[in-house]
């Protein structure tokens, strides 16, 4: 300002329409940038999420094994429950009828229950009543009955039975004849 | 860094605005790092910022950010005195209200604050860069003068005259001139009054009214020159009586060669040139008059022309003032434009 009264406006290229042009790119940078950080931001976060998903379901198949492992042995440990009820309601049915197969006349002492036999130890009048009473349904439960008897002080003879049940595959590979073949024998050992 | 370096990429455009009476011209330069481009003047029927202003302005200025506006501040509160010392300033004007610049540490112009806001205001829509000083534009133009001469230097402008007295480069008086050019029909003179006119002139004029040369008049008859209070020596005396050999001659062959390019009017306009002959009269007679001012005898008068003055004005300076006229054609416009680059340079 060497002669004039006041001073030049200040000269530069953002005239108001390049102001207008670069706040224009300005925004327009700034919301794809936005954008890019957003998009970003959203990418780390997927990937996390993915990590966190893959860890989730590795956990919850593990979990899912164990629980099918549990599963297998409950369902073991119902089906062997289920049998040992069965086998005990059995064992009690058998109990019972064992009882009832025991006439008022036959003292039984003594009483064992094996897995696939009998054998009871008791006091009879005499031979004909165990062997009537006693012996002929025993015989129709078992398949091999074997009978001793030895007297007692008082006149009546303590008798030991001894009867086993044949597997039921010993029973379909022998033949019918050689069961009824051993029940004679058996009678005849008994005789 | 970077803005010169767009400076250099861009054209630099140069509006310079000046108001005349009724018409504002605008004359606009585009220059680019080698020179000038191109130059394209244009007048325009208004005083004020039109719109067919504004869109030759912006035509040119909206292609370029470096631009600049310049305006020849055309106030009347406007002039200019001898000092540029603070403590004098006040001596010659009060200038609280006014908006003023040392011209090279020897002398003050300036203009009213309200002024220069106001030229602002008009042209608020395109922006103002410069508001120039005609006394700074007459002190370029006349440069070579004003260094080594003592003479009095006028500005005519359309409407106005920027009077100043120089003595080797330093202001001795300085007053800016309004003219009344609205002049009602009654007061039109016809060309066959001014014969007449030219009479009364030569009757009525009384050159003992005017100081300076009743000083003069007092040379010339009186032989007792002791008391002449303003001439300290006889050789000044010799000068006096002498005219011819005051005259600047090299400025007389330069007008002669201006005169055809430029040819002066006749009687055109003479009532205008009364009015600025009756307007440099009484300056001189203030500057005589003030004992404010340091009075020194003027001999020539160097006129910048910027409206074309008829032959009239020279000879009444010449026949009643005593004065040796010289009269320069001065483009306002171009003028201007070269003070808006020495500006920026």
């Amino acid at each position: 300002m060497i002669y004039s009264y006041i001073k030049p406006r200040k000269k530069s290229l953002f005239t108001p329409e390049m102001q207008l042009l670069s706040i224009f790119f300005g925004i327009t940078i700034f919301m794809l940038l936005g954008t890019y950080l957003f998009l970003l931001f959203k990418d780390y976060r997927f990937t996390q999420d993915r990590s966190e998903i893959i860890e989730l379901r590795e956990e919850t198949s593990m979990e899912i094994d164990l629980i099918e492992k549990s599963i297998i042995y409950i369902q073991e440990e119902k089906v062997l429950s289920e049998t040992v009820f069965t086998k005990n309601t059995v064992l009690k049915d058998s109990i019972s009828n064992m009882f009832d197969l025991v006439p008022q006349r036959i003292t039984l002492s003594e009483a064992k229950l094996l897995e696939d036999g009998l054998i009871l130890h008791g006091v009879t009048p005499n031979k004909d009543i165990y062997n009537f009473m006693l012996q002929a349904p025993l015989r129709s439960i078992f398949h091999r009955t074997y009978s001793s008897f030895y007297p007692a002080e008082n006149g009546w003879l303590h008798f030991v039975s001894t009867n086993y049940v044949d597997k039921e595959k010993d029973i379909v590979t022998k033949p019918e004849e050689e069961v009824e073949e051993n029940i004679e024998e058996e009678i005849e050992y008994e005789d | 860094m970077f803005n010169k370096l767009y400076e250099r990429l861009y054209v630099k455009v140069l509006v310079n605005i000046v108001i005349r009476h009724k018409k504002t011209t605008v004359y606009i330069e585009i220059l680019n790092k080698s020179g000038l481009l191109h130059s394209y003047e244009e007048e325009f029927d208004a005083k004020y910022l039109s719109m067919e202003m504004y869109e030759y302005i912006m035509s040119y200025t909206k292609e370029t950010p470096y631009f600049y506006i310049s305006i020849l501040d055309a106030s009347s509160s406007q002039g200019a005195i001898p000092t540029c010392s603070k403590h004098k300033v006040g001596y010659f004007q009060d200038l609280s209200a006014s908006e003023y610049k040392c011209y090279k540490e020897r002398w003050t112009y300036y203009t009213a604050k309200t002024d220069v806001y106001a030229i602002e205001k008009v042209y608020e829509k395109i922006g103002v860069d410069f508001i120039f000083s005609p006394f700074v534009l007459l002190a370029n133009f006349f440069k070579d003068k004003i260094d080594t001469h003592l003479a009095m230097f006028i500005l005519v402008q359309e409407g106005s005259l920027s009077l100043s007295i120089f003595n080797n480069s330093q202001l001795l008086y300085a007053e800016h001139l309004d003219m009344e050019l609205e002049i009602t029909s009654d007061e039109l003179i016809d060309d066959n009054d001014i014969a007449e006119i030219e009479k009364e002139m030569q009757e009525s004029i009384d050159l003992d009214d005017i100081a300076s040369l009743d000083d003069l008049d007092e040379l010339d008859s009186d032989d007792d020159f002791s008391d002449i209070a303003d001439l300290d020596s006889i050789d000044e005396l010799d000068e006096l009586d002498d005219f011819d050999e005051t005259k600047d001659i090299e400025e007389e062959l330069a007008e002669n060669e201006d005169m055809q390019d430029f040819p002066i009017q006749d009687s055109d306009g003479m009532n205008e040139d009364f009015q600025r002959f009756s307007l440099i009269q009484s300056a001189v007679n203030t500057f005589y008059k003030d004992e404010k001012f340091e009075s020194e005898f003027i001999e020539n008068i160097y006129i910048g022309d910027g409206v074309g003055v008829s032959s009239d004005l020279k000879r009444y300076l010449e026949e009643e003032m005593f004065l040796n006229v010289y009269i320069r054609h001065l483009d306002l416009a171009g003028e201007l434009c070269t003070i808006a680059k020495m500006e920026l340079s």
